[in-house]
């Protein structure tokens, strides 16, 4: 196990370092001097020579990466080319909204995904369930932000619900006023796609010969479902949850743009738009450090749903 | 392989269906599936005819009153339409505050001096167009016509190139193992182990916008997927005895690689294409509308859905709807015929 | 066995399945057999014969798009099963209908614990609490022979090997004390000394629980062992069914004595083995005179193999790998025109020597000399030119032929490859001959693989092997996932064209049987090396080494055995 753990650390190494390469080549190579993407985004001669000075855009690529790699590890991106605000705080201070909206969201459409999913599979080939596909395909391919324009305008504008847009210092009422709305939307848009996968994977396992030995043993059609195929159809289901989860971070940025959440998905987005290099170069390499070290929890959780796993 | 027939051997060639006509077969007997097709067809075609300037030719053209109501609502009051000469909506008509983030704000004030230019040639506006007009008066269903050419182009070019990089890097790993494996590993984990919606974004902060942009970053950034599944059917199949065979025989690794494994393969990468194509479409609107994507002038079904987005508050459903409507028709046909391409391709069923 | 009552009666059984909304495809055509108390009856038969989906049907365990008529019956002491509530059928599964399965391994669950899965039916069916249903399943994995049940009813089924999970069906199976246990194929996919065990264990606990076994199986020789009564089926009808005796000693249908007939027997080696066709015809097996096999000093060799070994990598620990050697220091000869027969249980290592000496795997050691030239020092270029004398047929029909190639291109590449034949024209020449050689019309030329049947598909691969005209043929378990009346044809084929183009064959199998009949000469593997090698008459009368002796009294006697007790 620790050998294990150790041996993945290890391998992270590389990965981390293409990263970093990935990203420097994005913005320091192809991105180009920060003097002429800024132009016109900034006034002030003076901070643009800071920032020049601050990368070393003079300098050899050599130096420059070395500048990068110095940010990274040390935790100091310098501070955001169009607020000028400290890239660190951006970062810790966004990232309490985007998780007040999105882990309700991952909780709620998980437990309901699989609920419906086992329920689906369960009537498989039934007028329900293909009933219910062909609602999930349609729903699927309606553009969320046809969903989003059009349940602000009813929720929020026409029949007042819930606020338009918003966000507070306090907690409890962010979660509890302002979070509703986008938190449903994002489960209501979410769920088509899980349920149609989660059934999927109910269905791969109803077809195995184990499922046969448990009928052959006379349990009833639901234990059978409950208890043989659950168990084993939460194998993928942890594994699809593992590939969502670095997702969380970047949240819904749709939502967020819309209902004017200052997480980090809409600090993105502006930072695109303003072509603030600090902000994306940290978020990206920062979470993509964080996605490496979520799949490797994933991975070791994986032993508790799993018995044939070894960390070898 | 053509056969060259000996003349003496009185052999009768029998029509004898390879696997692909029998996929082909138990499509056209899947009535969704031929459904879907036939939608997605059309679709195809129109985008072809927008493209020839058979459709939709005049779509910048303002040839109704601004808001112009649809044919069906003709009795319905339009204040708009009166007001717009004096009154400035780009700021007023705005109920939710994006002015810092949205990226068409700069615009406003450009697209509505154009529209005074142009307005002062125009004749003799329309009251009503069939499905109703935008701001500037501008047809909405040709919009719409015209939006579907840049949405579909965008989602099949690029659903293309991800195709073809994602086989041919998926290929080498499956067939190869080892170090170059290794290689291809590595540097899918770099691409995965940075949240998808970040990796375009980071993509597009550095690009120029553009048409070919978005292709070229939907492509970039898309290919993983692709990879990973075509490395596992290339791995799956070096091991079938078929390969082996062929390795037996000396058949060459380029031969083995492309000639034996890669129609084996072929049909999980053309329903890969086809999720592609649906998921790049989605893409592309969502991009639009954050202005990351085609350049202002063009139209697509997402810069539709920006402009709408404000029409809705005063009560002018109709681009919302159109755009809406007419990406999930196609996207919808689209998912189905997936799902049956993907029951009729499986050699399994046999 | 007249006088005793029935258990179970099966009146003219039907099943169909849907496969699309205009096609049914009838499996089952109205059968009908009994099932008598405390017996054990065998339902015999090869693929396609429906034997397997006569008994799921009876508990109700086939698939969904099944379709039983009201017509049919299976009667359980006066109770219609066919026509029993889910309620009533759950109530009867596992409590006094039991089922094991040919794959022992993916048919238990693979998240739970062996002492969970079996104390499930104990406290679904007995009502035992949790606690006594667990020591009761310690009782029960003793009773079925694992060694260490206090500490193995923890184990996942992956920690166990093949014969263990099978026994661990078993225990779940009669964990009730059911009347009726059903066997689906139980020893099909384990080695043969395992499978000994396990048919011994399953007779044992038969006599013990007086319960009755319904033995579904292709092996005729496994049904002479455990039999009292025996029901033949093809292509979904009962052809014949009688007492173990009658079948043996005087079967009545064609089909049955063809199946008798057709496979290979250790004691006798006539020049071809007769065909299906033989007795179906009526004029029955032809005499055959017997076909004299071996080695003698001084026969040519072609192809010599010293030392050869292949030892695989894992990844284990921090950078650490672990050897895994397959193959350990491996020699032996093969003599031109004759037949090196090699067996061995799985994990013995006969495979791997066979794609290494072809270099479809790369050796770690050791030298195979060809004409004097070691092949394993070649460059691959060099290698071309001898990749065509050696060739291999492999195992799985369904696998080896590339499902997008025509069998036209499938015969003609190699051609191609190697420049054999002059033009297009004379290449396809060849094909067409080749083609009526191995028994199949000309008109298959345009035809894909997936139009033919699995013993054609190897009839094709062989033919693929000899458009090279290759010195050597390895024989991978060629026909070992073949039918016997069809694996009867294959070996008669291969024997043909032995004589007429002097082929050498290394024939690799589990089947000491079909070995014996067909090698000159025989080399045991176990765990990778070389037990012993002789002439295949003298191993199979005098083996020299323990493991060998192991082996052959392993082999199903059949009727033989059980008459002679």
């Amino acid at each position: 196990m620790a050998a294990y753990v150790i041996r993945r650390l290890w391998q992270m190494i590389p990965t981390l370092a293409g990263v970093i390469l990935l990203i420097f080549f994005l913005f320091n190579w192809v991105g180009g001097d920060p003097a002429q993407v800024l132009a016109g985004k900034i006034s002030n001669p003076e901070q643009i020579a800071n920032i020049r000075k601050q990368l070393g855009v003079d300098q050899p690529y050599w130096y420059q990466l070395w500048v990068f790699v110095q940010q990274v590890f040390t935790f100091d991106f310098g501070r955001s080319w169009s607020t000028n605000e400290e890239v660190s705080k951006i970062l810790l201070t966004r990232v309490g909204p985007t998780l007040t909206i999105m882990v309700p969201v991952l909780v709620i459409e998980t437990m309901l995904a699989v609920a419906f999913a086992i329920m689906v599979a369960y009537v498989r080939g039934s007028l329900t369930d293909r009933t219910i596909m062909v609602i999930c395909t349609t729903a699927m391919s309606i553009s969320f932000l046809v969903y989003i324009i059009f349940a602000q305008w009813l929720f929020g504008f026409k029949l007042g619900w819930f606020p338009v847009q918003g966000w507070s210092e306090s907690f409890s009422r962010n979660l509890l006023t302002y979070a509703p709305l986008p938190v449903m939307l994002a489960i209501f848009v979410g769920l088509a796609p899980q349920l149609r996968l989660y059934r999927s994977f109910f269905l791969e396992e109803i077809n195995q010969d184990y499922v046969r030995t448990a009928r052959a043993k006379g349990l009833p059609e639901k234990k059978v479902m409950m208890k043989h195929v659950l168990r084993n159809a939460l194998i993928p289901i942890l594994t699809n949850i593992g590939i969502y989860l670095p997702g969380l971070f970047v949240g819904s940025f749709l939502l967020e743009v819309f209902f004017s959440i200052p997480g980090l998905g809409r600090e993105i987005v502006t930072a695109v738009n303003r072509s603030d290099f600090p902000v994306i170069k940290a978020v990206t390499v920062y979470l993509a450090m964080l996605t490496m070290f979520i799949n490797l929890l994933v991975d070791v959780l994986y032993k508790l749903v799993d018995p044939r796993v070894s960390f070898k | 392989m053509s056969a060259v027939l000996p003349k003496h051997i009185p052999v009768v060639r029998e029509a004898s269906p390879g696997l692909w006509a029998l996929a082909w077969r138990r499509l056209r007997g899947d009535r969704v599936g031929m459904v879907s097709l036939a939608v997605v067809v059309a679709f195809l075609a129109m985008m072809l005819a927008s493209y020839a300037g058979i459709l939709a030719k005049d779509w910048n053209k303002e040839r109704g009153v601004s808001y112009a109501n649809p044919a069906f609502l003709a009795g319905a009051e339009n204040l708009e339409a009166k007001e717009v000469t004096h009154k400035d909506f780009g700021t007023q008509a705005k109920p939710v505050d994006l002015s810092d983030i949205d990226p068409l704000a700069p615009r406003y004030k450009e697209w509505e001096e154009r529209a005074a230019k142009i307005a002062v040639t125009e004749v003799k506006r329309a009251e009503t167009l069939p499905f109703g007009g935008d701001k500037w008066g501008r047809d909405v269903l040709e919009k719409a016509i015209k939006g579907s050419e840049v949405s579909i182009f965008v989602g099949l070019t690029a659903a293309l190139f991800a195709t073809i990089i994602g086989t041919v890097l998926g290929a080498l790993a499956g067939y190869w193992g080892g170090r170059v494996n290794d290689f291809l590993e590595w540097f899918y984990n770099i691409f995965t182990s940075i949240p998808y919606i970040l990796l375009i974004l980071a993509f597009a902060a550095v690009f120029k916008k553009g048409l070919d942009t978005i292709i070229v970053i939907l492509a970039l950034t898309g290919w993983t997927g692709i990879y990973r599944l075509v490395r596992a059917e290339y791995i799956k199949h070096c091991g079938r005895e078929y390969v082996k065979a062929a390795q037996a025989i000396g058949a060459s690794h380029f031969s083995r690689m492309f000639v034996h494994i890669l129609p084996n393969a072929s049909h999980v990468i053309l329903v890969q294409l086809s999720q592609h194509v649906v998921g790049f479409i989605k893409a592309e609107v969502i991009l639009s509308f954050l202005g990351l994507g085609v350049p202002v002038d063009m139209v697509s079904w997402g810069t539709m859905l920006a402009e709408a987005q404000n029409e809705l508050v005063i009560g002018k459903w109709w681009q919302l709807v159109a755009a809406g409507a007419s990406m999930a028709f196609l996207v919808t046909a689209f998912s189905m015929l997936t799902d049956s391409l993907r029951d009729a391709l499986d050699p399994k069923l046999k | 066995m007249t006088t005793s009552e029935h258990l179970l009666q099966v009146q003219d059984l039907r099943v169909s399945f849907r496969v699309d909304k205009h096609n049914t495809f009838e499996a089952v055509k109205g059968i009908s057999f009994d099932v008598p108390k405390n017996r054990t009856i065998a339902l015999v038969g090869e693929s396609g014969s429906g034997k397997s989906v006569s008994a799921m049907a009876i508990l109700g365990l086939l698939p969904e798009n099944a379709r039983i008529p009201a017509a049919s019956r299976a009667l359980y002491g006066g109770e219609d099963l066919l026509k029993a509530t889910p309620q009533r059928l759950q109530a009867i599964r596992g409590k006094d209908i039991s089922v094991i399965f040919q794959e022992p391994m993916t048919s238990l669950n693979p998240v739970f614990p062996v002492g969970e899965q079996i104390g499930e039916t104990l406290r679904l069916h007995m009502g035992l609490t949790a606690r006594q249903a667990a020591s009761r399943a310690v009782d029960l994995l003793a009773e079925v022979g694992i060694p260490n049940p206090a500490l193995r009813v923890r184990s996942f089924p992956h920690e166990l090997s093949g014969g263990q999970q099978q026994r661990v069906m078993i225990a779940m199976a009669i964990a009730c004390e059911p009347k009726l246990l059903i066997a689906d194929e139980p020893t099909t996919a384990l080695d043969v000394t395992i499978q000994k065990q396990i048919l011994e264990l399953i007779a044992g606990l038969q006599e013990k629980h007086h319960m009755s076994v319904l033995f579904i199986t292709h092996d005729l020789g496994v049904v002479g062992e455990i039999a009292n009564h025996v029901v033949v089926m093809q292509n979904g009808v009962v052809q014949e069914q009688a007492t173990v005796h009658a079948i043996f000693e005087s079967p009545q249908h064609p089909y049955t004595k063809a199946l008798l007939e057709c496979r290979p027997r250790l004691d006798r080696r006539p020049k071809r083995l007769p065909v299906i066709d033989d007795f179906l015809k009526g004029t029955g097996a032809p005499r055959m005179e017997e076909q004299p096999r071996g080695v003698k000093e001084g026969d040519a060799v072609i192809l010599e193999v010293k030392g050869l070994g292949k030892t695989f990598f894992l990844k284990e620990g921090l950078f650490g790998k672990r050897a895994v050697p397959a193959v350990k220091d491996v020699s032996f000869k093969l003599a031109k025109g004759k037949t090196l027969g090699l067996v061995g249980e799985s994990g013995s290592g006969k495979t791997t020597v066979g794609l290494t000496l072809m270099r479809l795997h790369d050796a770690t050691s050791g030298e195979v000399l060809f004409e004097g030239k070691n092949l394993l020092a070649l460059s691959d270029r060099e290698m071309m030119a001898y990749r065509r004398r050696i060739q291999i047929i492999f195992q799985n029909p369904y696998a080896s032929l590339n499902p997008r190639f025509t069998i036209g291109n499938i015969l003609t590449e190699p051609m191609k490859i190697h420049g054999i034949g002059a033009n297009a024209e004379e290449r396809v020449e060849m094909a067409f001959q080749l083609l009526k050689r191995v028994g199949l019309p000309e008109a298959s030329y345009y035809k894909y693989p997936h139009e033919f049947s699995g013993g054609q598909r190897q009839r094709i691969a062989i033919a693929r092997c000899l458009t090279m005209k290759p010195d050597v043929l390895i024989c991978d378990e060629s026909v070992s996932a073949l039918d016997v009346s069809v694996q009867a044809q294959v070996l008669n084929l291969l024997q043909d064209l032995q004589e007429e183009f002097r082929l050498s064959y290394i024939f690799i199998s589990h089947d000491l049987a079909v070995v014996k009949y067909i090698s000159d000469q025989v080399m045991v593997m176990n765990q990778g090396e070389i037990v012993e090698i002789a002439n295949s008459d003298e191993i199979y009368l005098d083996p020299k080494q323990e493991y060998t002796r192991k082996l052959l009294s392993s082999i199903p006697k059949g009727w033989d055995a059980a008459r002679a007790a």
